[in-house]
This record gives C-alpha cells, structure tokens and sequence, in this order.
C-alpha cells in the first residue's frame, strides 16, 4: 500500500476519533443541561467539613 | 530487603505516616458525624457506579467512584456508611443500615467481590474494600489489612443474611 493512502486512512481514523469525541461531549453537555434544568429544586446533600484541629494534626504527621 | 532487593522491587512501598494520618482524619469525620461513633470499628470502602452509553457514533461507560468511610458495630449488627472524599477535607450524613431492618445482605462473586446491602426494595449499596489503593486522585490512601480482615469476617459470619 502506498504511503499515501496509509496517510489517507489514519487521516479518516483520526477524524472518526476527533467527530466521535466531540460528539460525545455535545450529548453529555445537552443531557447536563437538562438534569439541571429539571433537578435544579434538590437540595444539596449536607456536608461536614473536617475538624480544624483533626486537619493541622494531619498535616503535621505528614 | 537487600539494595538489589529494592532496586528490582516493583511493589510500591506505602507511606504508614501518611495512611496513620489519614486513619485518623477518617475517625474524626466519623465521630462527627455517628453519634458514640467510637463503638464501631472503620474500614474505607468505595462505590462503583457504572453506567453504559451508546450515542450512535460513540459508544462506551463511564464509572463514578464514591469514597466512603464504613463503620460496623458487632454488638448491635450495625454497618454504617459515611461518605466522603479522596483527601478526606469532609463527609456528608451517614447511612445506617441495621442487621435487624434490611432486606438482605451479602458478598458478590462476579464481578467483584463487593459486599451487598438491601435496606429496602428500592435500592442497594455496594461496597468495595481492598488492602490499600495506591491512586490518591481516586482513593482514600489507607492501608488496612488487619481492618479488611475483621470486616470480612463480621460481614461474613455476623452480618450477611443468606
């Protein structure tokens, strides 16, 4: 096979590769907005920041 | 280990001052948390959410890990699963799930061997639980071989239900 048309078929691959990636980003970007969009009303879950003290003594041992 | 020993060596060696300060960031968010949280014993665990997509073109899965501190009481049959994150800076509200009010609980074989707990019929929680997990990005740096252990064998001839 000549150079050229190995040239040609790894130039199709990586378009494939480059389509398939963005195309991946649009769909996850669009089902994202929707979630938003529908769930935005949910509360966030509660979270607990680690005691200072626990953290500096961590820190410490480190 | 000789130097030879050590320079051929692929084992990663662990870091037992960061894992001990990292255990002890893990029972401080506990205690926290767990009310006389220091009746139970702990063992970091972690969820795997895998999820399959196929959008024509693209195709494959994602996987989500969930960090989770779990504590278990062998008197009152207790497990319970605080989450939290790989550098441990917090954790969020604890689940509980009593021996005496889940629907049924025990370990997997395929594909991993986590350990399975019901609370209803709604939804189940798997955990994992390994010895220690080098990827700090994703883990809980700990290492906890004696905890595995013990936990395993709670789970196993204390807790599971079938």
């Amino acid at each position: 096979m000549p150079w050229g048309e190995i040239g040609a078929v790894l130039a199709v691959l990586v378009i494939v590769f480059v389509v398939g990636h963005a195309w991946f980003h649009i769909v996850e970007g669009a089902l994202g907005l929707l979630k938003r969009l529908f769930f935005r009303k949910k509360e966030p879950p509660a979270w607990h920041p680690l005691p200072p003290e626990q953290e500096e003594g961590g820190s410490r041992e480190e | 280990m000789g130097i030879f020993g050590k320079l051929f060596s692929k084992e990663p060696e662990i870091d037992m001052a960061k894992s001990d300060a990292n255990r002890g960031k893990m029972r401080a968010l506990f205690n926290q948390v767990v009310e006389n949280g220091d009746s139970y014993k702990l063992v970091f665990g972690f969820t795997e959410d895998v999820s399959r997509f196929n959008y024509g073109l693209v195709h494959g899965s994602k996987s989500k890990i969930g960090n989770l501190i779990v504590g278990w009481n062998e008197e009152n049959e207790t497990i319970v699963v605080v989450p939290t994150v790989p550098d441990l800076s917090g954790c969020g509200d604890p689940a509980y799930y009593r021996r005496s009010e889940i629907l049924k609980a025990y370990r997997n074989k395929y594909p991993t061997d986590a350990f399975i707990i019901y609370p209803d019929r709604k939804g189940y929680i798997g955990i994992n639980i390994y010895d220690w997990l080098e990827d700090e990005s994703l883990y809980v740096y700990v290492s906890q071989d004696q905890e595995v252990k013990e936990f395993t064998d709670f789970f196993m001839n204390r807790y599971k239900t079938k």
